[in-house]
């Protein structure tokens, strides 16, 4: 209840706190001092509530322009037509995705790379197209797959934290995932995981969380950007403001890239009076993509498959 | 996927085994209802009464009465007695590989039970079940069964003689576990093949379950909030503290009637209202009651109570990826279609 201290808010307001947001230059990691976080009872920084961002990482963690679409193919030459030699000046929607028009476009962004660009070693950089080109039949993200970190932060989706006394947790929206901050020791995984193994620590009135124990499995958004078993994670959520956390996320995986990186995105507090975190059971919704055509009969033609 | 079912069959063979069994254990679980005396339960730091930790089922009584027990409510000590030592020898049986797949101490090749390896897999073998003078988790209707529509039990007599047999003629046929979507919130807190294992989590004005099995989760908000308008299969639960017992009342669930279920007594309809009731009546066990009603399914509201208990401190529950290594759900259709090629045939 207390939770929602702000109770009438709307979209105004939400509004012009991102314009505050954004017309200010991001603090620096650990800068925290010209906010004081409220506190909960026990005396920590009150990180308490549904979030979510708003920017266009979840498609592209680096800086992008608009697109028809995720997944693109070259317009086709003209042939035979006197006078008329010019393609299309720019890629098509790739046939899965053309209907959706306009809906399947990709907004432009700035990225939320510090410095830029993401230090890929050589060999990485090439999957990392070669998965951008592949983007309909292998983002996770498509298949309902639990989303890893950072990604699951920045998806187009809420995100609650559920502060408990030692374990903090981190409840997605999305595919139904939730992470567990363990705030007192914990023993590592027995095996790796796609979401990972959560230690957390207060730096001040920042939750600073390790993240090791991932898979290879998942990546960091829709372009392509991907890891290997050695990720390792270092996320700091900063209280900003009453209503925005600043994330930040170090990742580092010395068999991908060349140094460790940092990505930067602020956050954002649902301000609906009765904002929930509510069920998106996506597997539900991929079982035809993933097995229509593997059965007797397909259901979304009523008759066997080809 | 394919283990679940295997649970709720496994709790009614233990049942029926259960014409034997015996009584120590259950000294800690007070009777239904009963008020825990003089014990005074933990409070989170903002003064909630604190719920908090892992916890699973672990008791040997079945949800519904054994058929030998009909018009027993209450088992004789001689019986507890009994019952409590096979359920002991039962357990010694299993870690030694004399019984199930016996993970760890024996393969499921060299397992000498045969039919049941991969699912006895997924049990926890770890310690013996409890028992207690009870002869069904259901309290009422006093003859411990669920009281089934006839229509019910015609499609509750269905999904059994389709376990394990199909048809599978596309990704809809295999239940909703099978399919890695969920078992039903109804039995969210004493089944799963992990033993069903619980983590409560609570925050000023929630209380959140974390059930391990399909990564199930419910965030109950316990700050006085009216339902909201989503139907969901898990519904919509909202929390009130009445003393030191947390109730939740969930309604708006969605129709999914159409569904195959393991279990139809957990499937979600728009007509299913739960109200369940957790109370810790001592440090390692929450009295757990719940009360399911469902024209849809039962002819009349049933309501069981079951007592949770408090695993190790240093418990945790483990990432869930059902779906995404449902290997099962694939092979399962290629396996039909192939039978289905070899009928045409050999014809």
């Amino acid at each position: 209840m207390r939770i929602f201290r702000c109770i009438a808010a709307g979209v105004a307001v939400v509004a012009g706190i991102t314009a505050v947001v954004w017309t200010q230059a991001p603090p620096a990691a650990g800068q925290g001092e010209t906010y004081r976080a409220p506190r909960t009872v026990e005396g920590r920084p009150d990180l308490n509530g549904i979030w979510q961002a708003m920017s266009s990482a979840h498609y592209d963690l680096e800086a992008h322009p608009a697109r028809p679409a995720m997944a693109l193919v070259p317009s086709p030459p003209r042939n035979g037509i006197p006078g008329l030699t010019r393609a299309t000046p720019i890629d098509l929607p790739a046939p899965g995705i053309r209907a959706l028009g306009a809906v399947g476009g990709v907004p432009a962004g700035d990225g939320v790379v510090v410095g830029g660009a993401i230090p890929y070693q050589t060999w990485a950089a090439a999957r990392r197209t070669e998965n951008a080109a592949n983007w309909l039949e292998r983002d996770p993200e498509i298949k309902c797959y639990m989303p890893g970190v950072p990604r699951a932060t920045y998806m187009p989706y809420p995100f609650q934290i559920l502060q408990g006394a030692d374990r903090i947790l981190l409840a997605y929206e999305y595919a139904g995932t939730t992470r567990t901050i363990h705030m007192t020791e914990v023993k590592n995984n027995p095996t790796p995981t796609w979401m990972g193994l959560s230690r957390g620590r207060w730096d001040g009135d920042t939750l600073v969380v390790d993240v090791s124990d991932f898979n290879d499995q998942t990546w960091f958004d829709r372009a392509g950007n991907f890891h290997s078993e050695a990720l390792h994670v270092v996320e700091r959520y900063t209280p900003a403001s009453p209503h925005h956390l600043m994330y930040e996320a170090t990742i580092e995986d010395p068999k991908v890239f060349t140094r460790p990186w940092t990505i930067r995105v602020p956050l954002y507090r649902r301000l609906e009076p009765d904002a929930r975190i509510r069920e998106y059971k996506c597997n539900e919704f991929v079982e035809q993509l993933l097995y229509g055509e593997l059965g007797l009969v397909d259901p979304a033609t009523g008759r066997p498959p080809k | 996927m394919r283990h679940r079912a295997t649970v709720g069959r496994a709790l009614t063979l233990i049942g029926i085994l259960g014409a034997l069994a015996s009584g120590c254990g259950a000294s800690s679980t007070p009777p239904a209802g009963g008020t825990g005396g003089a014990w005074t339960p933990p409070r989170t730091p903002w003064g909630d009464p604190d719920l908090q930790g892992v916890w699973r089922y672990e008791g040997a009584v079945a949800l519904e009465r054994p058929k030998e027990f009909e018009g027993r409510e209450l088992l004789t000590p001689e019986e507890i007695a009994e019952r409590d030592r096979i359920e002991k020898e039962q357990a010694a049986n299993r870690l030694a590989g004399l019984e199930g797949a016996a993970v760890g101490r024996r393969s499921i090749a060299e397992s000498p039970i045969r039919g049941n390896e991969y699912n006895s897999f997924w049990q926890d073998h770890g310690r013996p079940r409890q028992v207690s003078n009870r002869t069904s988790l259901i309290v009422d209707p006093r003859d411990g069964r669920l009281p089934y529509t006839a229509e019910a039990l015609k499609a509750e007599a269905r999904a059994q003689a389709r376990y394990g047999v199909g048809p599978y003629e596309s990704y809809l046929d295999p239940d909703t576990g099978e399919r890695c979507l969920t078992d039903g919130v109804t039995a969210l807190l004493w089944q799963g093949p992990n033993g069903g294992h619980n983590m409560i989590v609570q925050s000023p004005g929630y209380v959140t379950i974390l059930h391990e099995e399909y990564r199930d989760r419910r965030i109950i908000p316990v700050d006085g909030r009216p339902h909201g308008a989503v139907r969901q299969w898990f519904g919509d639960a909202v929390g009130r503290w009445e003393a030191d017992t947390l109730v939740v009342e969930t309604t708006n669930f969605l129709d999914r009637t159409n569904y195959e279920w393991a279990n139809i007594w957990t499937r979600a309809s728009e007509t299913l209202e739960l109200v369940e009731r957790f109370t810790r009546v001592s440090p390692d066990t929450i009295e757990y009651r719940i009360t399911v009603e469902d024209p849809a399914t039962f002819a009349r509201p049933w309501t069981a109570v079951v007592p949770i208990t408090k695993l190790p401190e240093e418990t945790q529950i483990y990432e869930y990826a059902c779906h995404e290594g449902n290997y099962a759900l694939p092979n399962l259709l290629s396996g039909a279609r192939a039978q289905a090629r070899s009928r045409t045939s050999s014809r």
